[in-house]
């Protein structure tokens, strides 16, 4: 699904990303652990081109995006992101926030927008808040509508960058539960996360990055009982 | 008591002031409607990845905020002599030129104030960077923009004041043309100040509920 070669970022002098290759496969949950400054959500931000990439290659779906010729407002509509500060519209309704998407990039008539847009309010158990503007949700209400959002363009994959990081505790379990069902329902996911816990139940694959490379891959069992790279037994020793 | 008041200076002066109050209302209004159009061009022109955009716009701005109005309107009506405008589109063009350049620095501001990522959002769900500007960043933009708006209109109100000098039958100019041939300067004057004051007053308590409206 996703294809990643020798990526890499910089922003300005500062090198980021210094040669990422990666794969996701149909269906996989992958998650993105490691310590802040790692270049995580870099990495993750370019597989939607929300960072221009400075080299390499990133392919989605067989569509090398990073191509120039590439309509990248096409790739967007197909990939859904969800972010740390959930970034919901606040001068729209929930519903609006859900429907925005469908209505102006695919052309779909508002009511049917909303047919859309209603089994995914149920889906996150939020069916009640339709009419609600952002403001007077609380934040793991609105991560639950931004994924909504993101479910509303029916996309691919789904990038998650920190997504429960900016939640008060008692709210991380909802949204988690959300993005578990996600994930057995079979939708291609990359996680950028601070919850191991998620990572190791949920995670087909745990990816450790640091220092702007991947560090050490497998999965959750190897990684998390058994890691080899020194760099990820001292970041695992110092979170868990 | 009522006849007295009827014959008085002040109220003898109205309908002379009259005629000046609704071509400043007039004046103030186009213009700033215009200058908004010009404002949010030259704004966004400001904010734009496109290099000569952003230059042409900074120029417009940086030289109209340097110079005073008063030479800017001596210039439009004089000055370029090769165009000839009557007075009254001389001073439309100025206030719309003048306050279009404030305004873009309200427009800038104001974008450049909404949270990154808003924007991230909208191109994240596939919107095209057009239409993130247009459904996303300018309706939240917008709402800031309406208190410095307000201000900008009590701004150009008085600066019509100035059109004057070229002889743009606004309120200031009929005051004086009335006081010339009745002698009753301070009448007149107290009554110039009291209209604009009728219309600032108003606009300034209406923008400071607005203001605490839009704080919540």
């Amino acid at each position: 699904m996703i294809k990643v070669r020798d990526l890499h970022k910089s922003f300005g002098d500062l090198e980021v990303l210094k040669g990422i290759d990666a794969q996701v496969n149909e269906q996989e949950v992958v998650c993105v652990i490691g310590p802040s400054g790692s270049g995580k959500s870099t990495f993750l931000r370019c597989l939607n081109l929300l960072e221009e990439v400075t080299s390499g290659e990133v392919i989605i779906d067989g569509d090398v995006i990073t191509d120039s010729r590439v309509d990248i407002n096409e790739i967007r509509s197909q990939v859904g992101m969800v972010f740390q500060h959930f970034n919901l519209f606040p001068h729209k309704t929930v519903l609006e926030n859900i429907t925005l998407g469908p209505i102006k990039v695919k052309g779909m008539y508002e009511e049917q927008a909303k047919d859309v847009a209603i089994p995914l309010l149920e889906k996150v158990g939020l069916s009640d808040k339709a009419d609600a503007y952002p403001d007077s949700l609380s934040g793991g209400q609105k991560q639950r509508v931004a994924i909504a959002r993101s479910l509303a363009m029916n996309p691919k994959v789904m990038l998650f960058d920190e997504p429960t990081s900016a939640l008060d505790p008692e709210l991380v379990g909802d949204v988690l539960q959300v993005m578990k069902d996600l994930a057995e329902e079979g939708m291609t996911m990359v996680v950028v996360t601070h919850e191991m816990g998620f990572a190791k139940e949920v995670g087909d694959r745990v990816l450790f990055m640091d220092e702007g490379i991947i560090m050490e891959e497998g999965n959750p069992k190897q990684i998390f009982d058994n890691p080899q790279n020194p760099r990820t037994q001292s970041f695992l020793s110092k979170i868990l | 008591m009522i006849d007295y008041l009827m014959d008085s200076a002040y109220v003898k002066s109205l309908p002379y002031l009259w005629e000046g109050i609704q071509l400043t209302l007039y004046i103030t209004i186009v213009g700033l409607f215009l200058g908004f159009i010009m404002g949010a061009i030259a704004g966004l022109g400001r904010l734009s990845k496109v290099s000569i955009l952003r230059w042409i716009s900074t120029v417009y701005v940086e030289v109209v905020r340097g110079t005073p109005i008063l030479a800017q309107v001596l210039f439009i009506y004089y000055g370029l002599t090769a165009i000839n405008i009557g007075e009254i589109t001389a001073a439309i063009i100025a206030i719309t030129m003048n306050a279009g350049a404030y305004i873009a620095e309200i427009v800038r501001g104001a974008v450049y104030s909404i949270d990154k990522g808003q924007g991230e959002a909208g191109r994240a769900i596939g919107l095209t960077e057009r239409q993130t500007m247009r459904y996303i960043i300018w309706p939240q933009a917008f709402k800031r923009m309406i208190p410095p708006l307000g201000n900008q209109f009590i701004i150009s109100l008085k600066d019509t004041s100035l059109f004057s000098v070229i002889a743009v039958g606004e309120v200031l100019y009929m005051a004086k043309q009335y006081y010339n041939t009745t002698f009753e300067i301070f009448e007149t004057l107290i009554m110039v100040c009291i209209f604009y004051l009728i219309i600032t007053i108003p606009t300034s308590i209406i923008l400071r509920r607005v203001e605490r409206k839009l704080d919540v």
